[in-house]
């Protein structure tokens, strides 16, 4: 036993292209599989780990605590995430069961950035800039923006899928040089989809008032006065009233999808808003 | 026209995997335009699908599941509207109409799915104890199906019950209410844009807001234009956001006289 002890010492097993490759496959299908309100994607992580920590602790106390402790609450973004089991499975491989606090610490010292970081540019930029262009085509009928999405999520996930390697070679130096540079792409990345929000505006929103006023011989619609105003004065207003609404305590995205909802069909059947 | 038994069980098929994809892969993802897209081929009228699904769309633009929270689940509400849109012969307004309160109704699914899942955590604690690593593996794939009936079960049932069921609806619309719906069909985006809004530090960037407005209320660029303009500014940004690093270092190395800093200013 002693001599066995020895040679897992000096001898520690390697992990290879297939292992990180293993890891990335299972990352990518399970990481938010099993999500749930106590530990979120714990058990997702686990998952992922299960081929490692076979193949590093052949040991059954190691197994049972290494296991343990990748089953804690973790949450962060998927498509970024695979890049913290990188730094794991290097950390692991040089230090084995000994860096179990320094995985353990690592793991919930990145989750929080790395969710701000992937939810920002994968969660809300992409979907907003290619979903606004795609509704916009949609809208009449012709497919084209709907296939460009479709083809930029299967980029994505050809990108998602170096993340994990990146991270198993040169995390910890990437992580401590690149905060402010990645701070800058997700600025950037957000000035681009203001810019497309605002375009949206008069694209996408149509709400024209029918409502002619009639004095005498004078004829006044109502629609062409506000366009002299300004082009798109409802949609922008009605913009203006929901972003304001939606400070208040009371109100959710859900009660005001609602709240619209209703408004615009009472105030359709009266014929003040039209199409 | 009525709808037929292999239609119902792509549906629902399609139903099981987007919820699943949304969680993997992410290709159809979370958005709706996506799956009316596939929806409306599988009913075999792809406009349908796609103005649904884009109207749709535009409501949870920035509405992410992020952290573990719940939003009002239009793919499902996608698949529905197109469905009976085709098969009701009523038009996108009415799917609209439809697919808005199914949408909202589902998010307890969403819900019910994600506490379910907790199960299949205590089973993998306990196979963790005992050091049965295929048994850990196998309750974490067990999740999967949560996820999905949550998905599939109602629009199955849904679409079975459907072609009688719209029909006495459709004839029950009194006419009041279909305008309506058509105007707030049209002004639904709104809720969508607002919330994004919101989401995002629109504050800091509000001139780029009103440059894209701009564009395309006053000089009609299309989308795709407005993109590339926005994605010009970006780069622009991203450069001189760099520079200003830079050029702090020289001005402690080069401290002689005045010069022209990174923003074309004038110091000395």
């Amino acid at each position: 036993m002693q001599a066995a002890n020895m040679k897992t010492e000096t001898e520690r097993p390697h992990l290879t292209k297939k292992d990180l490759f293993q890891a990335n496959w299972r990352w990518l299908w399970s990481s938010q599989i099993c999500w749930n309100y106590e530990r979120m994607m714990s058990t997702g992580y686990l998952f992922t780990m299960l081929p490692t920590i076979k193949k590093l602790y052949p040991d059954k106390d190691d197994r049972i605590a290494m296991m343990t402790m990748h089953n804690q609450f973790f949450n962060t973004n998927a498509y970024i995430g695979g890049f913290i089991v990188g730094m794991d499975m290097a950390i692991e491989e040089k230090k084995g069961r000994a860096a179990e606090e320094t995985v353990a610490g690592l793991k919930a010292g990145l989750m929080g950035s790395f969710a701000g970081v992937g939810d920002t540019i994968f969660g809300v930029i992409l979907p907003t800039i290619f979903g606004s262009i795609g509704a916009y085509m949609g809208l009449k009928g012709n497919p084209i923006g709907a296939i460009i999405w479709l083809l930029v999520n299967f980029a994505v996930l050809f990108l998602r899928f170096s993340l994990l390697p990146l991270g198993y070679t040169q995390g910890e130096r990437l992580i401590y040089a690149a905060g402010d540079k990645l701070n800058r792409i997700t600025d950037a990345a957000i000035l681009l989809g203001v810019t497309v929000v605002g375009a949206l505006i008069p694209n996408v929103v149509t709400a024209n008032v029918p409502l002619v006023f009639k004095s005498g011989k004078v004829v006044l619609k109502a629609q062409t006065i506000l366009n002299q105003i300004m082009p798109s004065l409802v949609p922008v207003a009605l913009v203006a009233l929901c972003y304001w609404l939606l400070g208040k305590k009371q109100m959710n995205s859900t009660r005001l999808i609602v709240t619209v909802l209703i408004a615009g069909i009472i105030l359709g059947a009266f014929g003040i808003i039209g199409n | 026209m009525a709808i037929a038994w292999w239609q119902i069980i792509l549906l629902t098929a399609l139903a099981f995997w987007m919820i699943i994809d949304q969680i993997t892969v992410g290709i159809l993802c979370n958005y709706p335009l996506l799956i009316g897209l596939v929806a409306g081929i599988v009913m075999g009228d792809i406009k349908t699908g796609l103005v649904v699904g884009a109207t749709l769309q535009l409501m949870v633009l920035g509405v992410g599941t992020y952290g573990g929270a719940s939003m009002p689940d239009f793919m499902t509400g996608a698949i529905i509207g197109t469905a009976y849109a085709v098969i009701s012969g009523k038009g996108i307004d009415f799917a609209i109409g439809l697919a808005v309160p199914v949408g909202l109704l589902m998010v307890q699914l969403d819900v019910l799915a994600r506490f379910t899942n907790t199960f299949f955590l205590h089973r993998v604690d306990q196979r963790i104890k005992d050091n049965d690593i295929n048994g850990v593996a196998r309750n974490v794939v067990y999740g999967v199906f949560p996820w999905g009936i949550s998905r599939a079960l109602p629009v199955f049932l849904m679409l079975l019950v459907g072609n009688n069921v719209i029909q006495q609806v459709v004839k029950a619309l009194p006419t009041w209410l279909s305008t309506g719906l058509s105007a707030a069909g049209g002004i639904l985006p709104v809720v969508g844009i607002a919330i994004l809004l919101r989401f995002l530090p629109t504050k800091r960037f509000i001139s780029y807001l009103i440059i894209g407005f701009f564009a395309a209320a006053y000089l009609k660029v299309p989308m795709l234009g407005v993109a590339l303009l926005g994605l010009a500014m970006a780069i622009i940004f991203y450069k001189q956001s760099g520079n200003n690093n830079q050029s702090d270092d020289e001005d402690n190395q080069s401290n002689t006289g005045g010069h022209e800093n990174a923003s074309g200013e004038y110091e000395d």
